[in-house]
């Protein structure tokens, strides 16, 4: 839910000091609203999170560019409805391993907040039915699977010991089709077996 | 107990997304709402969400997709496919109602009533159009209350 | 005008499997000519609120093969009517309409291929991709008297998902079926396929 307004130079103002105005509307209301701190600004985005924070509604935005005493026209964004055009970041991923297993622990990614005073909000209390993909590659038999889990800890079991292993995961909503990304890789070592280092 | 509704989700919004632009673009009344998710939609007790689906079910396929006058055919067929997923939804819906029953409380006859106040207020074709613009809504609405993937 | 009719195309039929829809028909023969054909479809809601509406399939604008693939155009588990006609530069034939609606729950569902294999003690399976429509049943259990048979619902094909932690000491076996929530049917099973683990015993 981390909404942010992206645009392109004028490309007949490449280099120019060109300065950005930004509003946004709510769809159903009256009028077009202003975002104070996107007013004259110069960088070519937005953050309006906290102006599309209520994922239920539908926004519009727009931009216009000045230049010396030249104004653009508006240009306007398409309707845009968070609760389903959102893309789900990936969960929190915390690793540990011993000789033959590696434990997994997810934590679902929290709805974004530009001040951390706010209250945490995690994007599994917006869809109740938020799932994982969790993926798995044997560094050195070359294989990889995969496993779909919806609790937040998974334990991989009998693995092979002083093996490299890594893991992906991907939070997915079954249902809608809504954009997803992956979690960084992690890779860890599974412990050396110590009966073998005896033997 | 909810009815569920065993439709391609996938099917209907992937038909939505290939509309969206188009429709929306159309749609030059940004201070109306027919649907307006926030006051009716979202205030909708549990009790009430059959009666709201099978009457917007019915707005959709009585009065929206009717109304509406398409010529592109990349659209026609998005939207056909949209309104045969509607019929077929409105036919397994009818099973679930007949045997757990499907009041509509004065609440969902009000709320299914400023809808179609909404949309005799802006007349054919803007509300078939700023209807089929709000598509979205309903799908998420559908997937919210009766996608088992949902439970 | 003296000119002869052209034929409309006959013998409509649809052949589905695994929710792929073909419609075919008798091709219209003139000699040296290519005839090319033109297929529209109406839904359910079509035929009861927008009689009037036919609309044309995706593929099959202006097609010359005595077929068409409309599983684009069939998107909805209800009848479907489809019709067909023979063009030939500025002449269209009479449209021939399909004897009986089309719905696409009546698809033939072929059980899938299934690849069973391990890594180490973890029992993986990889189903066929039969596209977005299907997920998948897939049952397994360890070969052993009064065993215990588990089942696991695949979301997709084309990947390797994880099944279950082996023990040594007996084979694991494994079958799957395909599921369409859209129509509400599956597939018979498929055969079934058994890894063994070799090793030590897990310690319990």
């Amino acid at each position: 839910m981390k909404n942010v307004l992206h645009w392109n130079p004028p490309e007949s103002l490449r280099g120019a000091e060109v300065t950005y105005t930004v509003q946004y509307f709510i769809y159903g209301q009256k009028k077009w609203l202003n975002k104070a701190d996107c007013k004259n600004i110069s960088r070519t985005y937005c953050d309006l999170s906290d102006e599309t924070a209520d994922y239920e509604h539908q926004y519009y935005a727009k931009v216009k560019a000045m230049w010396k005493t030249n104004c653009s026209k508006w240009i306007e964004t398409g309707r845009f409805y968070p609760f389903l055009e959102t893309r789900i970041g990936p969960p929190e991923v915390a690793l540990t391993t011993d000789e033959k297993s590696i434990s997994i622990v997810l934590t679902a990614p929290d709805k974004w907040k530009t001040n951390p005073e706010d209250c945490t909000i995690s994007m599994q209390q917006i869809y109740s039915n938020l799932k994982y993909n969790v993926s798995v590659y044997n560094i050195k038999s070359k294989r990889t699977w995969s496993q779909c889990v919806t609790n937040h800890t998974l334990v991989l079991s009998w693995l092979e010991p002083n093996t490299l292993y890594c893991v992906q995961v991907e939070s997915f909503v079954p249902g809608l089709p809504r954009p997803a990304q992956p979690s960084q890789k992690q890779c860890v070592r599974t412990l050396e077996d110590p009966t073998s280092a005896l033997k | 107990r909810r009815c569920l509704i065993s439709v391609d989700m996938n099917q209907l919004e992937e038909s939505f997304q290939e509309i969206k632009r188009a429709i929306q673009t159309k749609d030059t009344f940004q201070n109306i709402t027919i649907l307006s998710t926030v006051e009716t939609l979202q205030s909708i007790k549990p009790v009430d969400v059959c009666c709201v689906t099978k009457n917007l079910l019915e707005f959709y396929m009585r009065r929206v997709f009717k109304d509406h006058q398409e010529l592109k055919p990349q659209i026609l067929r998005r939207i056909s496919s949209i309104a045969n997923s509607f019929l077929y939804m409105q036919k397994t819906l009818k099973q679930c109602q007949e045997q757990r029953g499907c009041q509509c409380s004065e609440e969902a006859t009000n709320a299914t009533r400023i809808v179609h106040d909404n949309y005799d207020q802006l007349g054919i074709p803007s509300a078939a159009i700023k209807s089929l613009g709000e598509l979205n809504i309903f799908i998420a609405w559908i997937e919210k209350n009766h996608q088992a993937t949902s439970v | 005008d003296g000119v002869a009719a052209l034929p409309a195309p006959q013998n409509l039929s649809v052949h589905s499997t695994n929710m792929k829809h073909l419609l075919t028909w008798s091709p219209v023969v003139l000699p040296k000519e290519t005839v090319y054909y033109s297929v529209e479809y109406q839904g359910e809601y079509e035929s009861l609120y927008t009689s009037d509406i036919w609309i044309p399939s995706k593929w099959c604008l202006c097609t010359e093969g005595p077929e068409c693939d409309v599983t684009d155009d069939i998107t909805a588990t209800v009848p479907y009517s489809l019709r067909v006609r023979a063009i030939l530069g500025s002449q269209t034939s009479a449209w021939s309409i399909l004897e009986q609606p089309f719905n696409r729950n009546s698809t033939i569902l072929t059980p899938p291929m299934i690849e069973v294999s391990q890594d180490g003690f973890h029992l993986v399976i990889e189903l066929e991709d039969l596209g977005p429509q299907f997920q998948f049943l897939v049952a397994y259990w360890r070969r052993e008297p009064d065993t215990k048979e588990h089942a696991k619902i695949v979301r997709r094909g084309g990947i390797p998902v994880h099944l279950e932690t082996m023990e040594p000491g007996a084979p694991y076996c494994v079958k799957a079926q395909a599921l369409v929530n859209a129509i509400g049917r599956n597939s018979a099973f498929s055969q079934t396929k058994c890894v063994e683990v070799q090793g030590e015993a897990l310690p319990l």
